[in-house]
């Protein structure tokens, strides 16, 4: 697959669909994403990460598409799954890795490229709307980009922060990204609800896509001995 | 001065830094004994939140993330409780997972409710002050028991460039006796 009919591949709502700017780094193609986690996994298996890490697999000309739409100045929160995110903003790929080496990938932090990440459920979210209230009181035209798995959509922190932001118009969208899974947790099961909340809605503030991993909640899918 | 009138004064010199925003319940509104305290702060640092203590607490260290200093008020202790996840896990955490790369800097008003002349009940007058200096690394909580400490703690509070955040505890029954 071509970069440009990945950008095509995934058509999301909560974008703005403007190309005025240029993305804030040089769009990494899904075969670039994939190997980094592949090697992220490899070092884990081998017992070089004394920490937990949560791969990404399968989204990836989704979030190639998302990425068209975020500026160098714009801030990026996520989850403790976040190695996607931290390289499409354009973090070098060496200085991600060895972040996750020193055992940080739950909680990847890089304020130069303005990620922030949170290992904690919902954690993330009135955060992003503090720095989306305060571009729009400053009037800068930078954007919050806010990264939820589909089981932290449903909570009332985020039902809470989407309301505030949606009726204060603030400079944010949410990206729900849906793996039908909390955990091991089956989230519509959880919640006897076939259809979740914002998945077939086209709210303005939501961008919303489903993907399938072949990796774990967490590590790569092999039990390591240290 | 007194108490209540050192609070006014603290409050004022809070608001004269162009950083500053005032954000919780009852804060351009009248509502709780600290409100008073803030008549003399301009309308537009005041931020009325709806109910919502863990957002407003995410809020104010998103608003710090991005170069305010906001002074993020509960009334009481047992309000705070609703928003631990963010002081504990984030705000104060924040620092350390990020290899202090990020250091907001929040100041927190809150209060052991007052008992005298009327008793709230039990759920309104805790004092956690304690415990939270036991679940916190880097946010240092500071505890106002006589006039002549407010004004040098919300000045520490804002000026400190240690990159910690500030617990004010403040004590109602305080406001009136002292």
């Amino acid at each position: 697959m071509t970069k440009t009919e990945e950008r095509k591949a995934a058509v999301l709502p909560g974008s703005s669909g403007q190309d005025v700017q240029p993305p804030c780094a040089p769009v990494l193609t899904a075969e670039e994403l994939i190997s980094f986690e592949t090697e992220i996994a490899e070092a884990f298996n081998a017992g070089k990460i004394r920490a937990p890490i949560h791969l990404y697999y399968g989204n990836e000309a989704q979030m190639i598409e998302i990425f068209r739409d975020i500026k160098p100045d714009d801030w990026v929160f996520c989850s403790w799954r976040s190695h996607y995110q931290c390289l499409l903003k354009g973090v070098p790929r060496e200085e991600v890795k060895a972040e996750i080496l020193a055992g940080r990938s739950i909680s990847l932090c890089f304020p130069k490229y303005r990620i922030v990440s949170s290992a904690i459920v919902t954690g993330v979210l009135p955060i992003a709307v503090g720095v989306a209230l305060s571009l729009k009181r400053r009037g800068e035209t930078a954007r919050v980009h806010c990264f939820a798995g589909e089981m932290t959509a449903e909570t009332g922190t985020f039902h809470e922060c989407l309301k505030y932001s949606t009726n204060h118009q603030l400079p944010i969208r949410f990206i729900i990204e849906d793996n039908g899974k909390s955990v091991c947790t089956d989230t519509r099961e959880a919640w006897n609800q076939p259809a979740l909340t914002y998945e077939n809605s086209r709210h303005p503030l939501v961008a919303y896509y489903k993907y399938q991993s072949k990796y774990p909640h967490a590590g790569a899918g092999q039990r390591v001995q240290f | 001065m007194k108490y209540f009138d050192e609070m006014c004064r603290a409050m004022e010199f809070l608001a004269h830094d162009p950083r500053t925003i005032f954000l919780g319940q009852a804060v351009a509104c009248p509502g709780t004994i600290m409100s008073n305290t803030l008549k003399n702060v301009s309308r537009g640092k005041l931020l009325e939140l709806p109910v919502t203590e863990e957002m407003q607490m995410g809020m104010s260290t998103g608003l710090a993330l991005a170069g305010h200093a906001p002074v993020c008020i509960y009334p009481r202790w047992n309000f705070l409780l609703l928003a631990v996840n963010q002081i504990v896990n984030h705000l104060d955490k924040l620092p350390i997972v990020s290899n202090g790369g990020y250091q907001p800097k929040v100041i927190i008003r809150t209060g052991i409710g007052s008992e005298r002349p009327l008793h709230p009940q039990h759920q309104h007058v805790g004092d956690f002050t304690e415990a939270f200096r036991l679940m916190c690394k880097t946010i240092e909580i500071i505890r106002l028991d006589e006039a002549e400490q407010i004004f040098p703690a919300y000045k520490k509070a804002l000026e400190r460039e240690d990159g910690r955040s500030t617990i004010v505890v403040e004590h109602g029954d305080y406001y009136n006796e002292k």
